[in-house]
């Protein structure tokens, strides 16, 4: 009878299997922040150098609604240091040691902090998922908005209760707040909950932009309208005598991604000063000038994206580039 | 004694000789051979040949040169002995063409009539051209259903063109595609006419633009355009599904390490079948393997034999398929426990028994620029489709004449 129970509770325990297998490649670390610390964000690293996120300050910190006052996030189970900040990284912690364990740091008035490796907080903590950022523009009448999240049509709620999470003001004047990956529907809410969208639904789990105007009618897309967009830049190139009619070839590498589409490429349009010239989008990283209907090449050649060049074509096997017009 | 000190030194010269690395070239010259091999290949395919050729230095040393508008500088330097290179390295579609001019040596007469008898039959058939084989295939490659598993679950995995047409339909939406392909260029569009049991060309050159598969195809298909951006080349496919811009596209195996490069958690599924005829779309394959220059056989026949044999050994087709991410051409390699257990290669093995080798004959030469003349026509200048493909067969025929 006991080797029945023992099959029958290991036969249970199968689905567990694979989420053990992937919080063991994470950690999580809560921190708790003085009152006038304004969304806390982490910042991460190991001793080899490797840092958890891109850019400082880190990723935002979610708080557990669960037990108020702190905030938790899950990291690469590699990272060893932390830093704790807010205010957009006006204010910050010096380096606090979590050596690959989960953690919980409580920060004082002074930045100091106290770092400890048994749990601070009440019951489980919240499950790992992934996340994706909504960012919402809304018109000047709508105050303190916050996002509504479910995943439909099963109903699960992403937050515990309506409005829902307050989002986070930026200096572009957008806000933003994360939301889980399983969520596929959304409401944009402000003035604590009086105003909202309607529902936005089956939507992808992807960075999107929510641009909420005063009679609630919305736009949305996946696509950053703040992005910068990469200008055009001009390739200048000079060749020997007998290359005639000179092209150039360009694209982005390693993707493949090509400026033209097919080869020779465009052509060259000869200058005054001796510098063969042509625009093309600032996002290509490689380029070969070609002659001669394109039986005449250059080696591939790998430039810097989103600067004028100046290529000096010696032969097929030799060319050189510079990003400021070469002394004649 | 002086006959004895000759005797000897011609003794020592003739051990000098047996002992040296160099071998005597065919046009009479003493020394290492240089075998050239043009190329567009991604480097890591040109490492592993290298490598493999290794086994054949010093005596012979193999250039592999990469060259953009390849196929276009053969037709101008493929006969000149000067300029040629002994070998490329492509797909086997220009056969045809190349073995018209004279420029090629069918391998048989190199390696003998059963060369490729342990060759998977789609790629023997591919490279066959007027009962000559022209090509030793390396590994061959068939566009593939892919999809990103972070928006595409499995349970909406299109098992037909409608079912796809409703995710695109739903998905397609605030700068996101549900689906994304080249569809107005005739490699990627041929899958959804031999989805309609129709063809651009039949085996005997006669062009079929205006046959009603084709026209159906055409018609059929438009409703699947107008949920995809207006420019939908190479670049701007991939880089929306690069970009996670797009659920799920129609592309080849060489985009498979950019995307994940990406980080795109990438899955493979079988083609959509066409749900007016029970046929699934059906790609092109394209078989790349070594061409053979007859220009340069006088010169370096033997090298070229020894590099080909070194070629075709099947360890060097499971190294290209492991970094190419492409299907080996030798049978026996499917039987290797570390390509079964690719699901790429096997999702490409699998395509490839529904899969069509690009025709091999001339006249397709033509019906690359007139059948995207008319897809172009159709799907982006909103053209009639009688008048388009009528217009575009007249075309078809008077180009192919023309190259008579």
């Amino acid at each position: 009878m006991k080797i029945l129970v023992a099959i029958v509770l290991c036969l249970m325990m199968l689905p567990m299997l694979p989420a053990m297998a992937e919080d063991a490649e994470m950690i999580i670390v809560y921190a708790s922040v003085p009152a006038d610390w304004s969304w806390p964000c982490i910042w991460a690293w190991s001793s080899d150098g490797t840092n958890a996120f891109a850019s400082w300050p880190g990723d935002m910190m979610e708080p557990d609604a669960a037990n108020e006052g702190w905030y938790y996030i899950y990291l690469p189970a590699g990272m060893e240091s932390v830093i704790i900040n807010a205010n957009d990284g006006g204010v910050q912690t010096d380096e606090i040691k979590i050596d690959k364990k989960s953690a919980w740091v409580t920060v004082a008035d002074d930045k100091t902090a106290a770092v400890f490796f048994e749990a601070q907080t009440a019951g489980e903590a919240p499950a790992y998922t992934e996340r994706f950022t909504v960012h919402a523009q809304v018109d000047a009448s709508w105050k303190n908005p916050c996002i509504w999240a479910w995943a439909d049509p099963a109903g699960t709620n992403a937050f515990a209760a309506w409005p829902g999470r307050v989002m986070k003001p930026n200096e572009n004047g957008w806000y933003l707040a994360k939301v889980p990956v399983w969520c596929n529907s959304i409401i944009i809410n402000g003035n604590a909950g009086s105003v909202q969208t309607a529902d936005i639904k089956d939507l992808d789990p992807a960075n999107l932009w929510v641009s909420v105007h005063a009679d609630a009618t919305f736009e949305v897309t996946y696509e950053d309208p703040t992005a910068p967009k990469a200008d055009d830049i001009t390739v200048y190139a000079k060749v020997p005598e007998e290359w005639a009619s000179p092209s150039l070839w360009a694209w982005s590498h390693p993707d493949g991604t090509n400026a033209f589409v097919s080869w020779p490429g465009e052509a060259l349009i000869a200058g005054d000063d001796g510098w063969y010239a042509i625009t093309v989008p600032g996002w290509i990283n490689s380029v070969i000038i070609n002659a001669n209907e394109g039986s005449v090449q250059t080696t591939d050649l790998r430039v810097d994206a989103g600067k004028d060049l100046y290529v000096t074509v010696i032969s097929a096997q030799e060319a050189t580039v510079a990003y400021e017009k070469p002394a004649e | 004694m002086r006959k004895f000190v000759c005797a000897l030194m011609a003794f020592s010269l003739l051990l000098l000789a047996g002992c040296s690395g160099n071998q005597t070239n065919q046009a009479g010259q003493s020394g290492p051979v240089t075998i050239t091999v043009w190329h567009d290949k991604e480097d890591a395919i040109i490492a592993v040949l290298e490598e493999a050729l290794k086994a054949l230095e010093p005596n012979i040393h193999v250039v592999f040169e990469k060259k953009t508008g390849m196929t276009e500088s053969l037709k101008l330097v493929g006969n000149d002995r000067n300029t040629a290179p002994d070998m490329y390295l492509f797909a086997h579609d220009k056969i045809g063409v190349y073995a018209e001019m004279g420029i090629l040596t069918p391998i048989t007469e190199l390696l003998g009539d059963d060369a490729l008898a342990g060759y998977v039959p789609l790629t023997v058939k591919g490279v066959t051209y007027k009962e000559h084989v022209y090509q030793v295939p390396l590994y061959f490659e068939t566009l593939l259903f892919m999809y990103n598993k972070k928006y595409m679950a499995h349970s909406d995995i299109p098992s037909t063109t409608e079912e796809l047409y409703a995710y695109m339909q739903r998905k397609t939406k605030y700068g996101h595609y549900g689906f994304v392909e080249q569809h107005s260029t005739p490699y990627y569009a041929a899958g959804w006419i031999h989805g309609f049991g129709g063809s651009l060309i039949t085996n005997t050159g006669v062009p079929c633009l205006d046959s009603s598969q084709v026209k159906a195809t055409l018609a059929y298909h438009k409703k699947f355009v107008d949920y995809m951006p207006g420019e939908t080349e190479y670049a701007t496919v991939n880089t929306l599904f690069i970009e996670g811009m797009a659920h799920t596209t129609i592309a080849g195996p060489w985009f498979i390490p950019t995307v994940r490069e990406a980080g795109i958690d990438v899955g493979i599924a079988p083609m959509p079948v066409v749900d007016e005829t029970g046929l699934p779309l059906a790609p092109y394959s394209g078989i790349q393997g070594l061409h053979v220059l007859k220009v340069k056989i006088q010169q370096n026949k033997d090298s070229i034999i020894k590099v080909l044999e070194v070629l075709m050994k099947p360890e060097v087709s499971v190294a290209l398929a492991k970094v190419s991410g492409c299907a080996p051409a030798v049978e026996s390699c499917y039987t290797l426990e570390e390509v079964i257990s690719d699901p790429l290669i096997m999702a490409m093995k699998q395509t490839a028994e529904i899969a069509i080798p690009m025709p091999n004959i001339p006249e397709m030469d033509v019906m690359w620029t007139v059948t995207g003349n008319l897809l172009t026509n159709v799907n982006m200048s909103g053209q009639d489709v009688d008048t388009a493909a009528s217009n575009a067969q007249k075309k078809a025929l008077e180009l192919i004449e023309a190259m008579k």
